[in-house]
């Protein structure tokens, strides 16, 4: 068992890396590794409710955002300064997150194996 | 000696991100290192199209990974999905969907992305370009 951590670092829908990087989050824990997910510059846009992708002619995978409990992926980390970049606040996110500083990321980036980001 | 794994997730022309994965893996070779596979990933997948037909001046990718893959016997993967995505498809699944053409390029395989993680799992390091 590995420790990975996923970044995803690019808003959703307009290019395909956000959905790619959560299918490897899933197939990844559902392989018995260790899977932390964390989310920084347009990458909190995946967190905000109510997105409609198939307007855009995207698979709704926001969704599936839903099942990380399901797979054991409890480690879900948020930049704090992205989130206030964009003027997020915790009411207009899908789920309850862990709101982080840079720090906390670095700490969370060297406990991991490897890091891969989308 | 280190046991790498390498992932490439750029498309073989526009993007130099699988040229500079092709230099690296083949160093890592030449220096006696090993590579358990080459996964291609998102747009990495474009590097297993056999229809790539840069000028004949031009540095062609495709080729390259196949001759090096014939000389260390190094494990080309695809993931499906993406590749399917994109239209990149095999033999065997232009057979099974009734497709009249097919374009990856042997000897790169179709794989699923628990190939991915069963390498890592092993490797000592995984390589992103």
């Amino acid at each position: 068992m590995k420790k990975l951590t996923i970044i995803f670092r690019r808003a959703p829908h307009g290019t395909a890396h956000g959905r790619e990087a959560l299918d490897l989050a899933l197939l990844s824990a559902s392989f018995e590794q260790e899977v932390s997910l964390i989310f920084v510059d347009e990458g909190v846009l995946h967190l905000i409710t109510e997105q409609q992708p198939e307007l855009a002619g995207a698979k709704d995978y926001i969704a599936t955002f839903g099942a990380l409990d399901l797979y054991d992926i409890e480690t879900v980390l948020v930049c704090q300064s992205s989130l206030e970049r964009f003027g997020l606040a915790d009411s207009e996110l899908t789920f309850s997150v862990d709101r982080v500083t840079s720090a906390s990321i670095t700490a969370q980036l060297q406990a991991a194996d490897e890091v891969l980001v989308f | 000696m280190s046991k790498f794994i390498i992932q490439v997730n750029g498309a073989a022309y526009p993007s130099s991100a699988s040229y500079n994965a092709y230099h690296f893996t083949k160093s890592a070779l030449e220096s006696g290192h090993e590579v358990i596979r080459v996964f291609f990933y998102q747009d990495g997948v474009f590097n297993t199209n056999g229809l790539n037909s840069p000028a004949s001046d031009e540095f062609d990718l495709t080729r390259a990974w196949v001759a090096l893959s014939e000389k260390y016997q190094v494990d080309l993967v695809n993931c499906v999905s993406a590749a399917l995505r994109r239209g990149i498809i095999s033999e065997t699944e232009a057979k099974e969907s009734h497709v009249s053409h097919w374009n990856m390029q042997a000897p790169f395989t179709m794989g699923g992305l628990g190939e991915l993680v069963t390498g890592l799992e092993v490797a000592d390091r995984l390589v992103s370009f």
